[in-house]
């Protein structure tokens, strides 16, 4: 077979996913091509402009540590942002950035232009090219043939793509471009158990035509919480978002009219993500609520374009002018898109390994959506461990991966080759066993060394990295050790600011667990009695370390005598078929996951509760014998 | 699926019994019985027992008389078919018949396989299979009674209040931390404080009621002790004659005739005399004292025999001297003959109030059984409302008891809500050791049908 190029690797898909699996592939020394359907398109955001959240700001964070690029171009992109549950425990505060949609792309796409080794490529990908199991590269349309000894796909919501606004559907990969319909045929061909998703958006609307007098404004944080461990300033002016309520006239129309709705005639078959339900969902699920809550969200600094989150439908476009007209503040407001559900090709997951590679077609990987997540997060970490593994795959290295104690994307791979997914998968802070470890101001702690190791860590950022650790050391120890007596002028300040008794001497970690104690007014206390200038950010770091070692030790007592067996490994030569009286449902489910240990058989989903008792009794049984 | 064989086991304690029972389990047991009963149209209506006459398959020599009855798939204890055969008790006899059924192709199961293959077919949940051993090693009726129960699932069910309770509560706690920018009500740390104090005191009974639990189904250790002559052994004998256990064949007790099982108003209690060390008080005995010390040291409860007909002498003081607080009570034995002033006991005996008795007229005895049972939940366990048996789900409930009040602490303290789910996973992990795993998914899925969440 001829080819008209050649690389190492090639990622099919310029999405959240596809940027960051190319661009560690190619900085892992993998001559790499990304090819997309429209190099302006790379990096776009096709659902709201936002980039984090709580547990996807960890996802993030945990990327960056690594080495990857979301984190870095959304700092740099980013016009609003929020650090979430502020007021809860560290563990569970993540940060959010509103993006300036159009400067994220065009960041992304330069970023990939700067990176050596890689290769942007345009074109529609229509098959992949397969030999005796081992992928060998990709056909496009326009005829051009590219081998290659690693293609990851990262196709995202293309395969196979129908959008629905009201009775009208159309195939494309999003409102307006073109869907992967041979793509999605040559997979099945190969022999890959596809499934059925749906996903939506809302409409945007016109920012000229708001009243926004009548919203709530939510402001950016005074002092922005970035994504990238190597961030120092964020440049892009802050804007306000405003928040809205929907109300009964707007219910009573959706009721009326929900026969309208794709999602309710039948017409959509895939499922939906539970936590990002469509407003005819909400009106439908929950008669009670008497509004639900909107945002709007300003899609940039050089556009008029308005994104109503919390709106999302497929009701046909003339239904929701109307429905939208109903809210106070948009009563004159026009829309620009209408929102549309769309439906697509995923690939169950369970046919992966820990590295993202099928287990069918050695070299081939998959990312992204096309696995049954949601979210440019979960999408982009997919992606990051997708392209390393790829590069180590064509360098013969051993694969890469990570374990569901250190990080979300562990917990999140995991998951999804063991349990497979029902609806599109999204990372909550509550599926992480280990979430008090898993911060996202430890993400550097945890991941970076990794990142160093694969050639991910450039000298200045692994610089960056020493420099932070030495400096938090240094500052748990005075935080920690250094007592202060009553004679001492810490001791006079703070127990005059804080109005209490602060006994014969007291140390910082001491006085930072009293409750309801005012972090800021801590540090700066701190930095002017032991001369240590510590950042807001330092701080409140080492301040979580302390609060939390009390828990994280009980904790892992109680851990440890719970699943003491779960690591307690399976043979890879272990038969399911010979375990006694085990249906032959469970032993597909067993065999499809192939799990390494009773603990991730455990947490694979549909078994019964007599299946695991089964497989443990036999483990044991083996083990003693 | 692999098709399981057949499986074939002595399911009564080996040794010379009135009756000693084969069970076989798997697809090929009937076929098997009707080899061996040399009757090949042989279709026993399932649950019924049928007298057959076992023959050797080769031989046709009758080897047994025995009551046949077919479990039918899936209504067995295994889920397979089960046949039991219930043959006369000697060991020779059975081993033959053993013999002839892996002749004809059954397994000799391992150890617990029965159980397993339940387990394996979905017809045992992990608390049933303990239950399943403790009804096995059920010395009264009480406890049998109680690993019935159990057996039915009634601990599951017990604890799947508690559970639903303590979900509801994580799914308050998580929908506030992970769907912060929905616009959801607060939780009210208050009233779920007052919510986990329910709940707390709810485990702790239930994991308390293991200690009569226990009683049921271990038994309790009873030691008399006492000078000689003081009528330990008509004290002994006057119990066995009244109290004499249903059960006799009692696996890892000495047979011989100073240890016996009574059964005392449901609670099976293992009765010691310490006869057998006449001389255990001389000091010279170094043997005696040994084994009476083990007695005593092995006891749940101590009777200290004294002929309340006579002062106390040297040896009854020495004697009350010896014996550790808390778990003994004293019985004036020959009450019939004169009254002993319980004023002249001291030491750590004083304030005791000794039972008069007289094992010649049966006099006190009443009050003897129900001071042997009172320290131990009174007399007459209420065996009627639920008790924990097994030490393993004692210690869980405690446990998960224990979580809670770490999380409760928390809430006192004004600790952020991912600091008090800890505790309350914990216990929900300590609850799920006992009744199955609550996973991730099963949270998110309680949030997601309880409130609207998503921008």
């Amino acid at each position: 077979m001829s080819f008209d190029e050649k690389f190492d690797v090639i990622v099919i898909g310029a999405g959240h996913a596809g940027c960051e699996a190319a661009s560690a592939a190619a900085r892992m020394g993998a001559e790499t091509a990304i090819v997309t359907l429209n190099l302006d398109l790379i990096g776009q955001m096709s659902c709201n402009p936002a980039i984090g959240g709580i547990a996807k700001g960890h996802i993030v964070r945990e990327v960056d540590a690594l080495g990857g690029i979301m984190g870095r171009v959304i700092d740099r992109t980013g016009i609003q942002f929020r650090l979430l549950n502020r007021s809860r425990g560290p563990a569970v505060q993540s940060p959010r950035a509103q993006a300036d949609r159009s400067l994220y792309r065009t960041e992304m796409r330069q970023t990939l232009e700067a990176t050596p080794n890689l290769h942007l490529r345009q074109g529609l990908v229509i098959d992949l090219i397969v030999e005796n199991g081992r992928i060998r590269g990709v056909e496009m349309q326009d005829t051009r043939r590219i081998c290659a000894d690693a293609v990851i796909l990262a196709t995202g919501t293309f395969l196979n793509g129908l959008v629905h606004t009201g009775r009208r559907t159309y195939t494309a990969g999003r409102a307006g471009e073109p869907a992967s319909l041979e793509l999605a045929e040559s997979l099945k061909r190969l022999g890959f158990a596809v499934g059925r998703l749906k996903t939506g958006t809302p409409p945007r609307l016109d920012g000229r035509t708001i009243d926004w007098e009548q919203f709530e404004p939510q402001p950016a944080d005074e002092r922005p919480v970035p994504f990238s461990f190597s961030t120092e300033i964020i440049p892009q002016p802050q804007i306000n978002c405003y928040i809205g309520y929907t109300n009964e006239a707007v219910h009573d129309a959706i009721r009326a009219n929900i026969h309208e709705s794709p999602l309710y005639s039948g017409q959509i078959k895939g499922i939906g993500p539970r936590y990002c339900p469509s407003i005819e969902d909400k009106v439908v699920k929950f008669p009670d609520k008497t509004r639900h809550q909107l945002f709007l969200e300003p899609e940039g600094h050089n556009t008029a374009e308005v994104y109503l989150n919390g709106f999302s439908t497929s009701l046909p476009a003339e239904l929701q002018q109307d429905f939208v007209h109903k809210i106070p503040g948009l009563d004159g407001a026009r829309i620009i898109r209408p929102g549309y559900a769309i439906e697509y090709d995923f690939i169950d997951p369970r046919g992966l390994t820990p590295f993202l590679e099928t287990s069918q077609i050695k070299g081939l990987f998959f990312a992204g959506q096309i696995n049954g997540t949601t979210g440019y997060e979960e999408a982009a970490c997919q992606g990051l461990l997708a392209g390393i593994n790829a590069a180590l795959f064509v360098q013969k290295r051993e694969g890469f991966r990570l374990r569901r104690e250190e990080s979300y994307i562990g917990v999140l791979i995991d998951d999804l080759i063991t349990q497979g997914v029902d609806e599109p998968y999204r990372m909550f802070t509550s599926r992480a066993e280990n979430r008090l470890s898993l911060r996202y101001d430890t993400a550097d702690a945890r991941l970076t060394p990794y990142g160093r190791d694969l050639g991910l860590v450039d000298d200045s950022n692994w610089e960056l990295f020493h420099s932070r650790r030495e400096r938090l050391s240094q500052l748990r120890r005075i935080f920690e050790a250094t007592q202060f007596k009553r004679t001492d002028a810490a001791y006079q300040s703070l127990s005059q600011l804080l109005n209490a008794d602060l006994g014969n001497s007291f140390t910082f970690a001491q006085i930072s667990l009293r409750p309801q104690v005012d972090l800021e007014l801590l540090r700066k206390v701190f930095s002017l009695n032991t001369g240590f200038a510590a950042s807001p950010a330092e701080f409140e770091t080492v301040f979580a370390d302390v609060l939390y070692s009390g828990y994280l030790a009980a904790r892992q007592n109680n851990l440890d005598r719970i699943h003491h067996y779960d690591s307690l490994p399976i043979p890879q030569s272990f038969s399911y078929k010979k375990l006694a009286g085990l249906s032959s449902e469970m032993v597909e489910r067993f065999e499809r996951a192939r799990p390494l240990t009773f603990g991730q058989a455990r947490r694979i989903s549909g078994l019964t509760p007599a299946a695991i008792s089964t497989l443990l009794v036999h483990l044991k049984l083996n083990k003693a014998a | 699926m692999r098709t399981p064989d057949t499986i074939v086991a002595l399911s009564t304690p080996p040794g010379r019994s009135g009756i000693g029972v084969i069970r076989l389990s798997g697809p090929a047991s009937l076929d098997y019985t009707r080899a061996l009963v040399r009757t090949p149209d042989f279709t026993p209506e399932p649950n019924r027992a049928t007298l057959k006459t076992l023959r050797d398959p080769d031989s046709g020599d009758a080897l047994d008389q025995s009551l046949v009855t077919y479990f039918k798939s899936p209504r067995s204890f295994t889920g397979e078919d089960v046949i039991e055969l219930s043959c006369h008790g000697s060991p020779v006899l059975l081993l033959e018949v053993v013999d002839a059924l892996l002749k004809l192709g059954a397994r000799a199961a391992a150890p617990g396989e029965f159980t397993l293959r339940a387990l394996s077919n979905g017809r045992l949940s992990l608390s049933q299979a303990e239950a399943v051993r403790d009804l096995i090693d059920a010395q009264t009726n009480a406890a049998a009674r109680q690993a019935a129960r159990q057996l039915g699932g009634e601990l599951s069910a017990r604890l799947q209040p508690f559970k639903d309770s303590l979900v509801e509560i994580i799914v308050r706690l998580e929908s506030s931390l992970e769907f912060v920018e929905d616009d959801l009500p607060e939780v009210a740390l208050e009233s779920l404080r007052l919510q986990l104090e329910g709940l707390i005191h709810n485990l702790e009974i239930l994991a308390r009621s293991f200690h009569s639990g226990r009683l049921l189904k271990d038994g309790l250790k009873v030691t008399l002790v006492g000078r000689p002559n003081a009528g330990k052994s008509s004290i002994f004998n006057e119990l066995l004659t009244s109290d004499r256990a249903i059960v006799t064949d009692i696996p890892g007790t000495t047979r011989d005739s100073l240890s016996e099982l009574l059964n005392l108003e449901g609670v099976p209690v293992l009765l010691t005399d310490t006869a057998g060390v006449r001389e255990a008080f001389d000091p010279i005995e170094h043997l005696g004292i040994a084994r009476t010390r083990q007695a005593m040291a092995d006891a749940d409860l101590i009777v200290a025999v004294i002929d309340g007909s006579q002062p106390l002498t040297r040896e009854d003081e020495s004697l009350l001297a010896d014996l550790p607080a808390g778990c003994y009570l004293i019985a004036l034995n020959k009450s019939d003959l004169g009254q002993f002033d319980p004023a002249t006991l001291n030491g750590s005996a004083r304030g005791i109030k000794p039972i008069p008795i007289s094992a010649k007229t049966g006099a006190g005895f009443d009050e003897l059984r129900r001071a042997i049972l009172a320290p131990f939940g009174g007399g007459g366990l209420q065996t009627t409302d639920f008790l924990i048996t097994n030490a393993r789900h004692s210690d869980l409930l405690r446990r998960a008891a224990d979580s809670l009040r770490a999380s409760q602490k928390s809430i006192g303290e004004g600790v952020s809500e991912d600091l008090i789910l800890v505790g309350l996973y914990d216990s929900l992990r300590f609850l799920g050791e006992i009744t199955g795993e609550t996973t991730p998914e099963d949270v998110l899925t309680r949030i997601f049908a309880t409130f609207c969440i998503g921008k």
